[in-house]
């Protein structure tokens, strides 16, 4: 019981923002006023190694608790490798953003795009983020 | 012995590693303006944060070095300085303003 408070702590207090990547665009403020746009798109990552290694840490069983670890160890070898935040489900998720940017624009005229990777971090569990920010020229 | 340990422990602590983040360059054009830059950074403590407010700060401040300008070529870096327990988040952006 110890362990899930702990771990349920644990889960709910880590959430940390993450920023992995920032990219500044041309800016251009001598063709009008400009009027912030954003899009923010956010997929949930999970980092299933260390989910399996909880579970491992709460089964009361040993042989469970052995079995649990061995699958914490496939997971995390399987995922080996260089990557930006936790794996997600589905990488289609940030695909639309140019689009969802142009909306927000009237005049279509876009300019000082912010291209920002970011994460929020609850334990295992992620929001992979996506944001651009913009400026419009009204 | 305690004045090399207790000097060694200084170094240590108060010297920062630092690690490239990221890195990103806009085009230059031929007629580029005068070269200007702004910095933002935030602190944190074991990593603990919920918040990346600082990029918009180090954007806003870019903005204030070219106004009714065009800002071309920028350069943005994201870096990230480990002291002991504590992380010095920084974005760093340059690029070059060419007035109306």
């Amino acid at each position: 019981m110890q362990k899930l408070i702990l771990v349920s702590a644990l889960l709910l207090l880590g959430a940390c923002a993450r920023l992995d990547h920032v990219q500044i665009g041309d800016i251009d403020q001598s063709n009008g006023a400009l009027s912030p746009i954003s899009v923010k798109v956010s997929e949930n990552g999970v980092e299933m190694a260390v989910v399996a290694g909880v579970a491992a840490e709460l089964a009361s069983q040993s042989k469970r608790n052995q079995q649990l670890k061995e699958i914490r160890d496939f997971l995390a070898l399987i995922n080996m490798g260089p990557r930006t935040g936790n794996p997600v489900f589905f990488d289609t998720y940030a695909q639309n953003v140019l689009d969802a940017l142009y909306q927000q624009c009237a005049s279509g005229k876009i300019t000082g795009i912010r291209n920002i990777r970011e994460g929020k971090t609850y334990g295992p569990v992620s929001g992979e983020i996506v944001r651009i920010d913009a400026d419009c020229i009204l | 012995m305690i004045r090399l340990f207790t000097a060694l422990l200084a170094t240590l602590m108060l010297s920062g590693c630092m690690s490239l983040n990221s890195v990103s360059l806009t085009q230059i054009p031929s007629d580029k303006g005068q070269l200007v830059s702004a910095k933002a950074h935030d602190w944190v403590f074991l990593g603990f944060t919920t918040q990346n407010n600082f990029v918009n700060e180090a954007v806003n401040n870019l903005k204030q070095e070219c106004p009714n300008g065009k800002l071309t070529g920028v350069l943005t870096k994201h870096q990230t300085t480990a002291y002991v327990l504590v992380f010095k988040r920084e974005v760093i952006a340059s690029g070059y303003c060419k007035k109306a």
